[in-house]
């Protein structure tokens, strides 16, 4: 630590700081294009120009790194004649054409140029125009304005990990381009639309719609993955119009996924569930809430039977509720009697399933020298965390993987296990024998008969080497044969080898349903259960019954044939869920409700409505708590979302720990990994028209090998459980690795 | 697709580099792929270096289109490169790129209806002491007069 | 004349091994082989003998080399910058094809010195038949035994490999040279961090221009001292010069540092016939212009040319005889920087492209009466602002070109047509 003089000011400096490190700390407004404190620093737009005293010439602050002593002026003659100097240069072929820009108002070039910009044009001589080309369906591209500060460039190589823009040709001539018209394909393609200073780069869906200053902007949290991401959600005549990204170091950075960006386009979809309805004789009629209320009491009531019991009721929801609509749900049942809880829709069997805690921050997951990545696909399943794994890897950490398809990570893999899902939790527990033994402990008998494969001893050795490590274990396994000892494995690994563990097989807002106690009360039934029962009635919580069941069609035939009493609270229509229920009440679905997100750190995120509820529709916590009133349950009369968000935290469930044993079992048979393609992955999405129109929401295909092909007898042009073949060497033998943006297999696994 | 003899040339390019900095070679690999391809590069062509340099493809492209001795359209089989600049004008290369011009008929930069010559108007080739000159395939020639550029011209057309 | 680099030209094959051995070459390398000599013995002579980098800074060389961090262990690199494209400079090119064991031995003397155990050489990709010399001469050396690892024995291990261009003048820019090697873009990095620290694959490297590593074995050979008294103060030693333009016999001339311009320009043989010396830039195209009288009193060493108003540069000498057109000569240098500008950074992409279009439109005859104005203020604004040279380069030539010749420009704006008559 050290003094530096900066206009005038003593300022304290660090070794190895940048200058414009220390002025934006302390304050002092040095104008620039180029720098990005989340990207390297290119120094190419000479914006940041300043007299650094004893240098000849001005330096740019972005690069010039402080020294003892220094004495800069960000102000003088000099540094100001250069900054006009480079203003000048930027607009001379600048199309200057603010009032039809979408970034008017929010445009940085616009910003500084009336600050630092002369208002007469010296420049005679006929502007640069540049032609566009269609980079896909959601960044819109006006090149003409690019000031070629290359950003966009440094996020792809830098942050996205695939270089898709780039700079070809030179001088003048010099474009920011993708190559080819494949156009631009990262997960996280958005953020070059935050990181671009001016109008060059815009949001294609937002395209002209409205000046920036004419939006309100709240802050809410992404809910689509474990993480959260913080956001501004910029809404106009109580219509969410776009979302950006807002910074949170800990959480996301400045960076969100485009699953977060664009996912806001479904609100407005025609699909969406706008008015109560209620089934009489089998036609839908649309009614008061009142009356539809109304007949959800009387019919509760009566699925109740003579012995007033809610034995029978059955209490399912869908994975992305809120903390407080999970409690609040939860709540009301069990006051009922009522234990036959589940949000465990995708679950083929809940007694087999992962059970494993996370421990480590998600900032810190950048600082790991070693991570096991166990049944997943990080980088399309879970970005922010993906890129955390990124930073960790090119700071020198090392990445080993088990998976049963080889993927298109974008960072260095060290070490990459392609199996066959039920080989899985042997090499986990060849591995756990390597460790054991080399620690000199002892080896449970379970792990005995094993032998020990080189493999193991490659990811055993990596685990005892490091001295922070993580092992993370993903969504694939979640329908494993082993699923249970894979995750009692992992556990024990990690406490063997010191590592911290993350567990991603719990998306969405899961982490809020364990909290809130949303799983099956001590005798109560599990989903799975539950649908081979006569459940006289069931409460649907945002449920899609093709999308969310392990099995759709058993669970759409459980639902429909059975003469249950269904109400349905959904945010968009959907035909299965209309034949089966017997109410419809139009809920709330992102943005359009107060609620509380919980992140794998355990972090709660409460946001707020950013905007109404459409028409009719309502949050879903105050139907709940209406409901709760019309059955004269007392304990329901929250003002606000927060008492509710108070009183579920004072009421936190512990999900269940399962004991540590490992009982394997073999499979003979062709295995299938079903996994929603990611931008499938909840209702919002699925009706987010440009997400789906990208190359990763056109996602859908059951990859094999030839071998496994010829076995069940398929060729490329075949369909394996309503999803096109195709053949691939990537998959393990004997795999069948499904990606789907449909439904989930409506027949019983092969 | 890069023809094994092509990869060969570039693999012993590859060899000069540290490991895994094989995209060192990319320059020379384009311009082997471009000789291979007529004159000229093409998109696939590019991608395809650049798969085989394992690099992005916008990284080939960026290199493919910064420097000058790339072409991106279909080019004459014989390029005809006249010195413009400084010490050459003093010696009358405008007046021998009139002459070009006039005796190949076509304009600087277009290739002749044969698909046989382009003359092309560049930037210092460093042989101003030899000025006016003027490059065609590895060679240069110097110290030139009207009379020598029909000769080399006339070589050309037959052939040579 | 003729006494480092082209010591050997007019013999019998000069570029063979045979030759540049039978006239002392290798002498210094096979010594360092033997262990005889010293890293800090080399940095020493080559401080005494004077030698400033030959690519157009000027740079002490020793001093240079002193700066690479030679006790730690980490891969370094000598890359020897032969892209030669500055209008006017041809000097390069001719080392190459007439004496490369001379950059070889060179080359190897400096890897030798910084502890960097590879060299590149990076050739502009039109040097063909310079480049074909040059691995001639390299598996010479290697099958001679004076390249490879652990040669003949000793500790010393030094590759060299070639590197082609591919036509870019801004990769004679060193770090965009690096850059270029790595298989990018020529696009020049910010400095600091220097290649010294961060250079090729982000390890120390050193860049030199081809005649200073042509002329260190010589140096070492003879002594730092010997060289130095070739010369004058502050510029040690002889150096090439290229001279071109309206000159009877344009040649590269290797001559004592100090040698007065007049003498230089009668090795080439004058003026052409019937006409008067105009204007003289003497260290290549981005240097200042000067006056035939400014020019006729100046002596050729660094000093001189500095006081006189311009830089050595290169040593790239082109005469200009009173036929020249000053507008047109300008406005064809003002169209080279903007043609080779690489375009990241902001005042040279835009401004190279705004100084050559007035230039333009004042040859076109559509000149405006402040154009001169403009042109120097554009001039200036990229003057010093710029990542790289390439800005000043561009710059500086404009400022002369309109402080000397003003007239010129000023009777073009006004008639819209060359005030030279009979101008080529
Ligand atoms: C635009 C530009 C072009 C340059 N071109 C060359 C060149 O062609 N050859 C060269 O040796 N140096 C060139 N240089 C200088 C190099 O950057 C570098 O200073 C030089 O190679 C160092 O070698 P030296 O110390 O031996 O002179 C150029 C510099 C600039 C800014
Ligand atoms: S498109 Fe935007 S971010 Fe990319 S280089 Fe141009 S101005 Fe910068
Ligand atoms: S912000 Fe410093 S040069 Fe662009």
């Amino acid at each position: 630590m050290f003094e530096i003089e900066i206009d005038g000011k003593l300022v304290n400096a660090e070794a190895g700081e940048k200058l414009i490190e220390v002025t934006d700390r302390v304050g002092i407004s040095v104008p620039r294009f180029c720098y990005h404190e989340k990207l390297s620093v290119a120094a190419n737009c000479r914006m940041c120009l300043v007299d650094v005293e004893g240098a000849p010439k001005p330096q740019p602050a972005c690069s010039t790194p402080v020294s003892e002593g220094m004495k800069v002026s960000t102000q003088n003659e000099k540094a100001k004649s250069a900054q006009k100097s480079v203003m000048e240069f930027l607009l001379i072929n600048h199309p200057l054409d603010c009032p039809i820009c979408d970034q008017g108002g929010e445009c940085e070039l616009q910003d500084v140029a009336m600050s630092y910009g002369s208002n007469v044009s010296r420049f005679n001589e006929g502007k640069r125009v540049i032609a566009d080309s269609n980079i896909g369906a959601l960044i819109h591209t006006d090149m003409t304005r690019c000031i070629h500060c290359t950003r966009c460039v440094r996020f792809g190589t830098e942050i996205a990990g695939i270089m898709e823009m780039g700079g070809t040709g030179r001088g003048e001539s010099l474009k920011i381009e993708p190559f080819l018209n494949e156009g631009i394909q990262s997960e996280l393609s958005g953020n070059m639309i935050d990181v671009c200073p001016v109008g060059a780069l815009t949001s294609k869906p937002f395209r002209y719609e409205l000046r920036s200053w004419q939006m309100n902007s709240t802050e809410s949290i992404a809910r689509h993955d474990l993480v959260g991401s913080n956001i501004n959600v910029q809404t106009y005549k109580g219509k969410v119009k776009r979302i950006v990204a807002r910074s949170n170091d800990s959480v996301n950075e400045t960076w969100i996924s485009d699953r977060d960006r664009f996912s806001y386009e479904g609100l407005s979809h025609s699909n969406r569930l706008l008015k109560p309805q209620v089934k009489f004789d089998g036609t839908w009629k649309e009614v008061s809430w009142e009356v539809a209320l109304d007949f959800c009491v009387k019919g509760l009531l009566r699925s109740a039977g003579e012995s007033n019991s809610m034995n029978s009721l059955g209490v399912l929801a869908s994975k992305t509720a809120t903390l407080e609509e999970y409690y609040l749900l939860q709540k009301l049942v069990s006051e009922l009697g009522c234990e036959n809880i589940d949000y465990r829709l995708g679950v083929k069997d809940t007694k087999n399933t992962i059970n494993l805690e996370s421990n480590v921050k998600l900032s810190d997951l950048e600082k790991i020298d070693h991570a096991l990545i166990v049944g997943s696909y990080t980088r399309l399943e879970q970005p922010m965390i993906n890129h955390r794994l990124r930073k960790a890897a090119l700071r020198g950490g090392t990445v080993d993987v088990i998976n049963s398809m080889q993927f298109d990570f974008n960072l260095a893999l060290n070490n990459e296990n392609i199996i066959i899902p039920c080989e899985i939790a042997n090499l986990l527990a060849s591995t756990l024998k390597v460790v054991l033994e080399s620690t000199n402990q002892d080896v449970p008998e379970e792990l005995n008969k094993l032998t020990i494969t080189k493999s193991a001893t490659k990811i055993a050795k990596k685990l005892l080497s490091s001295d922070a490590s993580v092992i993370v274990l993903g969504e694939h396994v979640i329908n494993n044969d082993n699923a249970k000892n894979i995750s009692n494995l992992v556990a024990m690994l990690a406490k063997n080898t010191n590592s911290s563990t993350l567990n991603l097989s719990k998306t969405g807002n899961s982490i809020a349903a364990d909290i809130a106690g949303f799983f099956p009360g001590k005798d109560g039934l599990d989903v799975n259960s539950m649908l081979g029962k006569d459940m006289n009635a069931y409460i649907m919580f945002d449920v899609y019954p093709e999308y969310d069941f392990h099995n759709s069609s058993t669970a759409i035939k459980a639902l429909s044939d059975k003469n249950s009493f269904i109400v349905s609270m959904n945010s968009f229509y959907n035909n299965n869920v209309a034949d089966y229920s017997d109410v419809m009440l139009p809920i709330s679905s992102y943005y359009e409700t107060s609620g509380t997100h919980v992140n794998i750190e355990g972090e709660f995120q409460t946001f707020a409505a950013s905007v109404k509820a459409p028409q009719e529709s309502k949050p879903a916590w105050k139907v709940i708590k209406v409901l709760a009133d019309l059955l004269d349950i007392s304990g329901f009369n929250y003002s606000d979302s927060s008492n509710v968000l108070e009183e579920a935290k004072h009421n936190i469930k512990q999900g269940h720990r399962a004991e540590e044993s490992i009982n394997i079992t073999d499979t003979n048979s062709v295995e299938v990994i079903w996994q929603p393609s990611p931008y499938s992955i909840d209702a919002l999405l699925r009706h987010s028209d440009s997400l789906q129109e990208t190359k990763i929401g056109q996602i859908n295909k059951a990859t094999m090998n030839s071998s496994t092909a010829k076995h069940l007898n398929l060729g490329d042009k075949d369909d394996y459980l309503g999803v096109p073949v195709v053949i691939s060497s990537l998959v393990a033998n004997n795999c069948v690795f499904i990606n789907a943006n449909k439904s989930t297999p409506s027949e019983e696994q092969a | 697709m890069i023809s094994n003899k092509a990869k060969k040339e570039i693999n012993s390019w590859v060899e000069k580099y540290p490991e895994g900095r094989q995209s060192s070679a990319v320059m020379e690999a384009l311009k082997i792929v471009q000789s291979e391809n007529g004159n000229s590069l093409t998109t696939e062509l590019i991608q395809e270096v650049a798969d085989y340099l394992d690099m992005p493809g916008i990284a080939a492209q960026e290199v493919a289109t910064f420097y000058e001795n790339y072409n991106h359209s279909p080019m004459a089989k014989n390029v005809i490169r006249v010195c413009h600049n400084i010490s050459c004008m003093l010696n009358g290369s405008d007046e021998l790129i009139t002459h070009l011009e006039s005796k190949t008929g076509v304009k600087t930069g277009e290739v002749t209806q044969d698909g046989n010559i382009c003359v092309k108007k560049v930037e210092c080739l460093g042989a101003c002491v030899g000025a006016p000159m003027l490059q065609i395939d590895d060679k240069y020639y110097e110290h030139l007069t009207l009379e020598k550029v029909d000769a080399i011209i006339d070589g050309l057309k037959e052939g040579k | 004349m003729n006494e480092v680099c082209f010591k050997n030209i007019d013999k019998k094959e000069p570029w063979s091994l045979s030759t540049y051995e039978a006239s002392g070459g290798y002498s210094v390398w096979r010594k360092i082989l033997k262990g005889e000599l010293s890293p800090e013995n080399i940095i020493d002579e080559l401080k005494a003998s004077g030698l400033r980098g030959r690519g157009g800074a000027g740079f002490p060389t020793g001093l240079k080399w002193s700066f690479m961090p030679r006790n730690s262990d980490i891969q370094k690199y000598v890359v020897c910058n032969s892209d030669e494209g500055e209008p006017g400079t041809c000097k390069d090119r001719d080392i190459l094809r007439f004496n490369p064991h001379s950059v070889i031995e060179g080359m190897a003397i400096g890897g030798y010195v910084m502890k960097a155990s590879v060299g590149y050489n990076y050739i502009r990709g039109e040097f063909m038949e310079p480049f074909y010399r040059f691995e001639a001469a390299l598996k010479e050396a290697y099958k001679t035994g004076l390249l490879g690892k652990n040669i003949s024995g000793s500790s010393v291990s030094f590759d060299l490999y070639t590197h082609l261009g591919a036509g870019a003048y801004i990769c004679g820019e060193e770090t965009a040279l690096i850059e270029s090697l790595e298989g990018k873009k020529g696009q020049p990095r910010f400095k600091p961090p220097f290649p010294a620290n961060v250079g090729l694959y982000g390890k120390p490297t050193t860049v030199n221009n081809t005649e200073s590593f042509a002329s260190v074995p010589e140096i070492l050979a003879k002594g730092g001292k010997w060289f130095h008294d070739l010369g004058v103060k502050n510029s040690g030693g002889c150096k090439l010069f290229s001279v071109t333009g309206h000159v009877k016999r344009p040649a590269n001339f290797e001559v004592p540092m100090g040698i007065p311009f007049k003498d230089l320009l009668d090795m080439a043989g004058g003026i052409r016939d019937g006409r008067k010396l105009k204007a003289v830039i003497p260290g290549g195209s981005s240097t200042p212009v000067l006056t035939a009288d400014e020019a006729l009193a100046m002596n050729m060493d660094y000093d001189s040319i500095e006081n006189a108003g311009s830089m050595l540069g290169a040593g790239s000498v082109i005469v200009m005889d009173d036929s020249t057109c000053m507008v047109k000569t300008l406005t064809r240098l003002a169209h080279f920087y903007y043609d080779e500008s690489c375009g990241q950074c902001t005042p040279c992409r835009e401004g190279t492209g705004w100084l050559y279009r007035i230039l333009k439109r004042i040859m076109d005859g559509d000149g405006k009466s402040g154009d001169l104005d403009l042109l120097n203020n554009v001039g200036s604004n990229i003057l010093g602002n710029t990542i790289c040279a390439l800005g000043d380069a561009a710059a500086m030539p404009v400022e002369s070109f309109l402080r000397n010749f003003s007239e010129e420009f000023e009777y073009y704006i006004e008639n819209g047509k060359s005030m030279v008559k009979d101008n080529v």
